[in-house]
């Protein structure tokens, strides 16, 4: 089953010196429970199609469907509800809340979905478990290493049980080794039926993925 | 995870910050809470004062609070105020400028006050005895004399004093009134420097060598609770068409119009400058916050979380900055108040009992309703910068960064 479904979309910034365009008519389908690499060189476009997959950004032109409803279409509270319950973001700077710890981060969107306060703690708890770390659940963000961040960071992703998982450049930020585990995590989440949409320039992260695509500049080559 | 808690622990984490706005606030909130106490204490005070003398009415011959006239013939309606069912007492008042001679002392000037059935209230006695329980037979010219002028003689009860009626720029040729001493007291509006002698109504006249005169420069009236000051003044109306009857409330409010609006608008101004100061301040401190965080607050609009909690969030900080500055600012305010009260109430010529700062349950109120609008308004340029930022544009820069 098709989960997104992105039809000649275009993306063009405008900018002080000309407008410049970050995506060129790409076309891309992604299937439920599929994992996907998206990889070339910096500024070809990979996040700027990531976010618009995301609708965190809107084409403009061309359309993205997502679980048969058109994004573009849709009113920001209504984009900010599917990116809640039914799209996970990993980023590559983790983006954790410092003030909160690594349960009450994974806790905050399930708190925003309404779930009662003991089905989000229990939740919280599998999370922890399901990425390693049950016993840093009351650690601060700085209190963690880059590698558990980046493992809080995809359990609060996967909080509301998304269908799919946008993560930009996840290993960016991590070395080698820390880098396979999460790659590790990432295979383990598409196995039990997440749908993985991976941007990076890890080749062995690339690797991972059942299709691998390349872009440059603003087009899908592969 | 309510925006409450979210921006509690926000304003935790920059401890730094928090405290800066906090005390800022404080300090302003406090300028603030001073300008409302100053905007209505000395009508407040003043209020009081003609409160505790013990009347709500002043009858005057005409001319408004300020410029009495005498009124004609006032012993018949001081008899006749008094017999009106809404009236519960009645004082005629004479006022006059005087000379008084101490055995061994040199000449000093005074304000004589003669007044019948004014004692309670109208001045409080701390040495002595009052007009109203002197020993038989009483002396001919009893005399209670201010304590800051008691002072200044080193006269208390028991004295014998010279005194002789001496009208301002009017040559007199009255001959001195051998007097006594019988109370040093603390007027009601008595100045530091204050030199009012009160006396009875007939050594008043006899001072004064008046041979049916008949004008008292002021007739105090108390209202009895069932009717009320108003009734009161109605009454007498009918009794003397021409008296001009004032209640307090109406004194004051004429002060407040003529004399005290200056204090009144001094107060607008730097309350509102106090208040553009903290909305600056805590604006500022938001806006600096909000950009710091940018690159998280884009990341949790991406993760779902709808602009309602992130717009919440940081109106709850706003409002933890300023309300507990704002708390704080309450205390300092009030020390501060206490300080400046003491300093303002030296000027020459003011009552010693009135106050410039005077607290009243609707300057906090206000106070409180001032610092929520502030917090309000410091949030919105913030909430407005965090809500409708582009976020994959946020995210993007945030890593190139």
């Amino acid at each position: 089953m098709t989960i997104v479904d992105a039809r000649a979309v275009s993306r063009v910034f405008p900018m002080p010196a000309g407008p410049v365009t970050a995506l060129r008519s790409v076309s891309l389908t992604l299937s439920a429970g599929e994992h996907v690499a998206i990889s070339g060189p910096s500024g070809c476009g990979k996040s700027t199609l990531l976010h618009l997959i995301g609708g965190v950004d809107t084409p403009t032109t061309g359309s993205i469907v997502f679980e048969q409803r058109d994004l573009s279409r849709l009113s920001e509270p209504e984009r900010a509800r599917i990116r809640l319950m039914r799209i996970g973001f990993v980023f590559q700077r983790f983006f954790l809340l410092p003030m909160l710890t690594a349960a009450e981060n994974i806790e905050l969107p399930q708190a925003e979905a309404g779930v009662a306060a003991g089905e989000r703690r229990a939740r919280t708890r599998e999370l922890l478990e399901y990425v390693g770390l049950a016993d840093r659940a009351d650690h601060l963000p700085s209190q963690l290493s880059g590698g558990e961040m980046q493992r809080v960071a995809i359990a609060r992703a996967l909080s509301n049980r998304p269908a799919l998982l946008l993560a930009d450049e996840p290993t960016g930020e991590l070395d080698e080794e820390t880098s396979a585990h999460i790659a590790d995590l990432f295979d383990r989440v598409n196995r039990d039926g997440t749908a993985i949409l991976v941007v990076t320039h890890n080749p062995a992260l690339a690797s991972r993925a059942s299709r691998r695509l390349v872009m440059t500049s603003g087009r899908v080559l592969a | 995870m309510t925006a409450f808690r979210l921006a509690s622990r926000t304003i935790r984490r920059y401890r730094a910050q928090t405290g800066l706005a906090v005390a800022g606030v404080a300090v302003i909130g406090a300028l603030l809470f001073d300008m409302l106490l100053l905007s209505r204490g000395l009508l407040l005070s003043f209020g009081d004062l003609l409160d505790r003398a013990g009347f709500d009415v002043r009858v005057s011959g005409g001319g408004g609070m300020s410029l009495r006239l005498p009124i004609p013939d006032s012993s018949s309606l001081v008899a006749a105020i008094r017999a009106l069912p809404e009236v519960r007492r009645a004082a005629e008042i004479r006022i006059q400028t005087a000379i008084l001679r101490t055995r061994v002392g040199r000449p000093v000037g005074i304000t004589l006050v003669g007044a019948d059935g004014a004692n309670e209230g109208g001045w409080t006695i701390v040495a002595g005895t009052d007009l109203t329980a002197l020993p038989a037979p009483p002396p001919r010219c009893p005399l209670i004399v201010g304590r800051p002028l008691a002072v200044q003689l080193g006269v208390g009860p028991g004295d014998a004093v010279a005194l002789a009626i001496e009208p301002a720029g009017t040559a007199t040729a009255l001959p001195s009134l051998e007097c006594r001493i019988v109370g040093v007291a603390q007027f009601a509006f008595g100045t530091a420097t204050d030199d009012t002698v009160a006396t009875t109504l007939g050594a008043f006249h006899e001072a004064a060598g008046e041979v049916g005169e008949d004008e008292a420069e002021l007739i105090l009236v108390s209202s009895t609770r069932e009717a009320g000051p108003m009734a009161a003044i109605e009454a007498i109306q009918r009794v003397r068409p021409g008296a001009r009857a004032y209640s307090n409330e109406q004194v004051v409010e004429q002060f407040n119009r003529n004399g005290f609006a200056y204090f009144r608008q001094i107060s607008l101004v730097l309350s509102s400058l106090t208040m553009a100061f903290a909305f600056l301040l805590v604006a500022t401190l938001l806006t600096v916050s909000v950009n710091q965080r940018l690159g998280e607050i884009a990341a949790l609009r991406a993760i779902g979380i709808g602009r309602a909690r992130v717009a919440a969030m940081l109106l709850w900080e706003s409002a933890l900055l300023v309300g507990g500055g704002g708390l704080l600012a309450i205390p300092l305010g009030e020390i501060l108040a206490t300080g400046l009260d003491r300093i303002l109430r030296q000027m020459p010529g003011l009552p010693e009992q009135l106050h410039f700062f005077v607290f009243e349950p609707r300057a906090l109120a206000i106070h409180l309703v001032v610092l929520a609008t502030t917090a309000i308004a410091a949030a919105a340029y913030p909430v407005w910068l965090a809500t409708r930022l582009p976020i994959a544009a946020t995210l993007r820069r945030e890593v190139v960064g």
